[in-house]
């Protein structure tokens, strides 16, 4: 009776995003038919492209970023706290880390060591700002975080100077902090056959992430407060969960995954963090964790389906095909997910009911008969 | 179709990366440099562009390097295709973008913006039959890199002369578009111009965004709102080096009955036709010069790997006279430019302090 | 009155029989209604009542048996041949557009048309007019239906199945959302539909607003009618074991268990709201071990707020003794460990994860006990195991652990709790209402675990609005009045009449 409930329910988890895509790909295609494209052939490009082997990785590396941040985005989600402060806090915390690991030299895994550290306090920090003004002065997260975005950005570019942090590169007009020594780099896995670039060394990393935050969840205390916290905050008053404390604690450890963010392509790309490093990171964050349902497989299969999506706008844009077609069918996916996931949560919901009353009259009616 | 697609862009892969663990040694410069296996043809060369956010249609430098292909491409009978960075993206998405075309068949392939330095040096090395041409950088060295450099703070020189002989108040300002160093260079020249004319001037300067926000580069409004603080603050000659956002710096001045002064292009031309009137000169960058430049020598086989500065001497940065509103002091600004030339006047491309 | 001299019964049902994929929700269902009558179809939750009246609208159709209208045999595809038929169904949850006026949410679906296009309101608002009359309805077709109350709501509903020409009506558990005062409202519109002829279907599991408005009364249980009852030949309770098919438990306590160990003293305790004014005032009291301390009130009067100062899940002053030890600076979730268990007023807000399956449901407010926990870690198979017993201890009627709480009747979700409350020998009990909204064999279970476990030696505070229970299950009985403990009443020698007049503030000293 249990298998069958959890067979059902898990091919239910799929029906949602299953239906997001089909929907996403046809709005696309009458999107695609309208702008004069073919639509077959466009897709036919972004498969072909995005089974190459080049491309696999590419789009596993990006991929890797985006889990990062829709993991800590999903963690403040599960208590109902929205951590729109990803952004701000892997910028600050990538800036930071950079310098700091530029700074020293190190033996190789205490130099990596201490860069991820620097990263993850910051990143905790600068959330569990915004997670002590909710709980003390109840500052809502949600303005409290954009404000620390916009903090993080004017810091950011204060401390990114050459009188500060900031080394000039000669002949370049680009400034960056030092770059990190060979001993602070992590180096990168050949993960995938048929091509020389190299998956980040961080992937190992992601996925020990994502295996912690699953086992936070499900197997702490702590874990089944912050769930408790998010299903009913009533009911977890009630049941002795300091909210406040939670409050405090979700957004430290929110930030402290944000500040893993910028890790992968600071340790395993570019070394220093300069004026072109990547933004906005923190945003896609938000749309992956609600593609992924705040799950961390949800969450890994949503980060390689917008990384993979990302990436094949470089060919379409080669082959002169509006590549704002990737962020059309992005935005639909996640429009139609939240849609598709309301839907089957209902149903699953009045199922569920039918079900227990169709059982438990079925038990009853022997006795009486 | 899609399966010719494929097969076409598989065998350029593979041919890219054959390439690429052929020349993987140390010795590749030599094979590199001059490249007779592929003599360039000037008719009908598939050109690649990579723009920086932005793209065609900023009205600021992307467009200045897309006016220098339009012209070469009629000229010369190329074709070309053109990409565009997005917001946010990351180094490996710009590599990706010049490998696309590396591998698409494009040649030369050239790189608008400092932002494409790791990634030219990067891409360059996996194909050196490929030209690359990268538009203010030169961290980026290789065989086939032709560097392309502008001494901006040169030509700030001359328009912040300009700005100190035309302002009454002895009050001018400086609307720059993002604080990078890039724009500070601008500054720099501009202020020790101004300087150079009246050591006592007052001298406001404003960026209107930090990085990682680069939409100071593209934001009227921002532009309006910081030149209108200057105007109100006793300046009555503005600078701007912001890009896009260049328009509500005029619309500020044509409001305070003030005068601006342009950027990269001759905006007394390019600008909205309301506010031309208030635009005394513009400090030209002349991206486009530079671009067809590089591709004219690639049609003749001639191009040069390494750094070419564009500055006062060779007439890759200048002012504007159009509309002859500095006309009665160009004889002055042309005497400065020939002290800049001959060197008399070394020009600072750092602020200080 | 001559249609109720003819033997034609208006509804007639014989032998229906629904099945659902894998059970029978109707068997051999035989209901007659006379014309003019209000007929009451009382069962228990789940009994089948629902099934029945869907059948007899046409939302769903029988596998077997007969309906007949006025002595005709009828076979109704939808609601709308049931409508023809002149039936009309008022749902428990009303179907009305807010922001449309009375008027045009009864015409919503059936508009006058004057020549065939142009709605005709002045018509529609006329016969609106004629009906609410000559019913006693008191409806003003032009108010806007967001500015009316529930009873009035309610009465568009109504005015809304005989616009439409119904003269049998349903109404689903139309009680369940009105005030005492609305209720009589209501009954004496049912009164005035049936002067002129309608019929009236009245479903409910209240059993004295069934006695005082029905003319007749079937019974139905686990999905079967068992009997029909003249309201003038029976009582409440003469129903309520029809319903349940046994004989209803009564609160009281044999003998008493009361020994001379505190095990919770509170001294002065005082609730105050935002803006300073008193809630809880004052308060003082022991519950010694084997106890019962009931509280009698009015709800509203500080009951909640002095639980929940009790819990520390709201502020206070004063003094809180758990046995010797005083935890007036406790957390609540220090409290909860040192042994004092929490069954709470409202079951959906504070004392369920509604959307989390039962076993996490029972670590919830046990979070880090045995078997619950094992250091910082959860113990699911501890917490699962434990689950399965309180299930089958308690009777939690469920087809396993791992179903949502949200899909379990009321009974069993309190039921629920109570086991959980009850595990891990709590030393004091706060139990708020435990039987409400339970059916009666539920609630006999719950009596039986508290009287098990006040003769281990629980110290309980009862709060309830049920007064039998209060008077038979408590040792002593206070009673609150804003926020104040007024006085003491011994529930040995209290009618429910006497406590409740003393609840208001009326009576003498006892």
């Amino acid at each position: 009776m249990i298998s069958r409930f959890n067979v059902r329910s898990a091919a239910l988890t799929l029906v949602a995003p299953v239906l997001a895509i089909v929907l996403a790909v046809g709005i696309t295609t009458v999107v695609l038919l309208v702008s004069g494209d073919e639509p077959l052939e466009t897709f036919g490009y972004m498969v072909d492209y995005g089974f190459q082997p080049r491309t696999m990785v590419l789009t596993l590396n990006l991929a890797t970023t985006y889990y990062f941040s829709a993991l800590a985005v999903a963690i403040g989600f599960r208590m109902n706290l929205f951590n729109i402060g990803v952004d701000g806090q892997y910028r600050l915390a990538a800036l930071i880390a950079a310098a700091v690991g530029g700074a020293v030299t190190l033996p190789a895994p205490l130099h990596v060591t201490l860069t991820v550290l620097v990263a993850v306090l910051v990143g905790a920090c600068w959330a569990g700002l915004a997670g002590l003004l909710k709980a003390t002065r109840g500052v809502s997260e949600v303005i409290s975080t954009i404000m620390l975005n916009v903090i993080a950005t004017g810091l950011g570019a204060w401390l990114l100077h050459t009188d500060r942090l900031a080394v000039a590169v000669s002949g370049s007009n680009n400034i960056g902090t030092k770059p990190i020594g060979p001993s602070g780099q992590v180096p990168g896995l050949h993960l995938i056959a048929g091509t020389e670039v190299k998956v980040y060394g961080f992937v190992v990393v992601a996925a020990l992430a994502g295996i912690g935050f699953h086992f936070m969840l499900n197997s702490t205390r702590f874990g089944f407060d912050l769930r408790a916290t998010g299903r009913s905050e009533s009911a977890a008053v009630a049941s002795g969960v300091n909210v406040k404390k939670m409050i405090v604690g979700t957004m430290v450890l929110s930030g402290a995954v944000a500040g893993l963010v910028g890790m992968p392509q600071l340790l395993g790309a570019s070394y220093s963090y300069s004026l072109d490093f990547p933004t906005g990171l923190g945003f896609t964050g938000i749309a992956i964790a609600l593609l992924g349902r705040n799950n961390p497989l949800g969450i890994a299969f949503g980060a390689l389906l917008w990384s993979f999506l990302t990436n094949s706008a470089s060919i379409l844009d080669v082959h002169q095909i509006s590549k704002e077609i990737v962020i059309i069918m992005q935005g639909v996916i996640v429009l139609s997910v939240v849609v598709a996931y309301e839907l089957v949560r209902r149903y699953r919901k009045s199922a569920e009911q039918r079900r227990v009353g169709q059982e438990l009259a079925a038990t009853a009616e022997p006795v009486k008969g | 179709m899609r399966r010719d697609q494929f097969l076409r862009l598989a065998a350029v892969v593979l041919a890219g990366a054959l390439a690429t663990s052929a020349c993987g040694g140390a010795e590749n410069t030599d094979s590199a440099k001059g490249d007779p296996s592929q003599p360039a043809k000037p008719q009908g060369a598939k050109i690649g562009l990579a723009y920086d956010i932005g793209g065609r249609g900023d009205q600021s430098f992307n467009d200045a390097a897309a006016r220098g292909l339009d012209q070469a491409k009629t000229e010369f009978g190329a074709t070309a295709n053109e990409l565009e960075a997005s917001p946010g993206e990351t180094e490996a998405q710009k590599e990706e973008r010049l490998r696309l075309l590396a591998t698409g068949g494009f040649n030369p392939v050239i790189a608008v913006g400092f932002a494409y330095s790791k990634p030219v040096a990067k891409v360059a090395q996996e194909f050196p039959n490929v030209k690359f041409a990268l538009v203010d950088d030169e961290a980026a060295k290789g065989p086939n890199i032709s560097n392309l450099l502008f001494a901006e703070h040169e030509g700030s020189f001359l328009v912040g002369a300009a700005a100190a002989l035309k302002s009454k108040k002895n009050s001018i300002g400086f609307v720059g578009g993002v604080q990078v160093p890039l724009i500070a260079k601008f500054e720099a020249g501009f202020a020790a111009g101004a300087k150079h004319i009246k050591p006592d001037i007052k001298i406001q300067t404003k960026y209107l965004t930090q990085p990682p926000d680069f939409s100071g580069f593209n934001d009227p409004a921002k532009g309006k709102t910081a030149a209108e603080g200057m105007f109100d603050g006793g300046a009555d000659v503005v600078y701007q080096a912001a890009g896009g956002s260049g328009g509500g710096v005029f619309t500020a001045a044509k409001a305070a009955n003030a005068f601006a002064i342009g950027v990269d292009s001759d905006q007394a031309l390019t600008a909205d036709a309301s506010v031309k009137d208030v635009i005394i000169t513009s400090m030209l960058k002349k991206v486009d010069v530079a671009v067809y430049t590089f591709l004219k020598g690639f049609a003749s086989n001639s191009v040069t790997a390494g750094s070419t500065i564009y500055d006062l001497k060779v007439g890759g940065v200048d002012y504007s006279v159009t509309g002859g509103k500095v006309d009665d002091i160009k004889a002055q600004l042309d005497e400065l430019k020939q002290k800049i030339i001959s060197g008399e006047i070394k020009v600072p491309d750092k602020t200080t302090g | 009155m001559w249609m109720t001299a003819t033997p034609e019964p208006a509804v007639e049902l014989k032998g229906i029989v629904k099945r659902f994929p894998g059970v029978v929700a109707n068997r051999d269902v035989c209901l007659k209604v006379q014309r003019g009558h209000v007929h009451a179809v009382v069962g228990e939750n789940g009994a089948g009542k629902s099934t029945l009246m869907k059948i007899l609208y046409g939302m769903q159709r029988p596998d077997e048996g007969e309906i007949r209208i006025n002595g005709a045999p009828v076979t109704f595809r939808s609601p709308s041949d049931a409508i023809a038929a002149g039936i009309g169904m008022v749902h428990q949850h009303f179907m009305l557009a807010d922001n449309f006026t009375v008027l045009e949410n009864v015409i919503l679906g059936s508009e006058p048309r004057q020549a065939g296009t142009v709605i005709d309101f002045s018509a529609a608002r006329k016969r609106i007019r004629e009906i609410s009359d000559a019913y006693g309805l008191g409806v003003n077709p032009d108010s806007l239906v967001e500015s009316l109350g529930v009873g009035d709501r309610q009465r568009v509903e109504i005015l809304k199945v005989l616009y439409r020409g119904a003269k049998i009506l349903i109404l689903d558990e139309p009680t369940a959302v009105l005030v005492p005062q609305e209720v009589e409202e209501l009954f004496a519109s049912l009164r005035g539909l049936v002067r002129e002829g309608h019929t009236v279907l009245f479903i409910s599991h209240k059993l004295d607003e069934v006695l005082s408005v029905a003319d007749e009364i079937t019974v139905i249980r686990r999905g079967t009618t068992v009997e029909t009852v003249n309201p003038g030949q029976t009582t409440a309770r003469r129903l309520a074991e029809l319903m349940v098919g046994s004989e209803l438990p009564v609160p009281e306590l044999r003998e008493s268990t009361v020994t001379d160990v505190v095990a919770l003293a509170v001294e002065g305790l005082t609730v105050r709201t935002p803006e300073g004014r008193p809630i809880v005032d004052d308060v003082s009291f022991e519950i010694r071990k084997g106890e019962v301390l009931g509280i009698a009130g009015v709800e509203g009067n500080g009951q909640a707020e002095l639980v929940e100062a009790i819990m520390g899940i709201r502020p206070a002053a004063g003094t809180i003794r758990l046995s010797d030890t005083d935890i007036t600076g406790w957390t609540t979730r220090r409290r909860r460990v040192s042994g004092v268990g929490h069954i709470p007023e409202d079951r959906h807000r504070h004392g369920l994860l509604l959307e989390a399956p039962l076993w996490e449901n029972r670590i919830l407010g046990h979070q880090t006990e045995k078997p619950n926990a094992k250091g910082p870690w959860i113990d699911r198979s501890g917490a699962r195991k434990d689950t399965a017993r309180i299930v089958d201890e308690y009777d939690v009627r469920t087809p396993g652990i791992d179903v949502h709480a949200s899909a379990l009747s009321g009974g069993n979700q309190q039921k629920l709790i109570v086991g959980r409350e009850m595990s891990g020998d709590p030393v004091v009990l706060i139990a708020s209402h435990p039987t409400r909204g339970v059916d009666v064999g539920a609630q006999a279970a719950i009596w039986d675990h508290l009287r098990a476990a006040r003769a281990r030696g629980l110290a309980v505070l009862l709060i309830s609005a049920d007064l039998d229970e209060l008077i038979g299950m408590s040792d002593t009985l206070k009673v609150i009045c804003g926020g104040r403990i007024v006085r003491a009443v011994d529930p040995h020698n209290v009618t429910p009449e006497e406590l409740g007049s003393a609840m208001t503030g009326a009576g003498g000293e006892a």
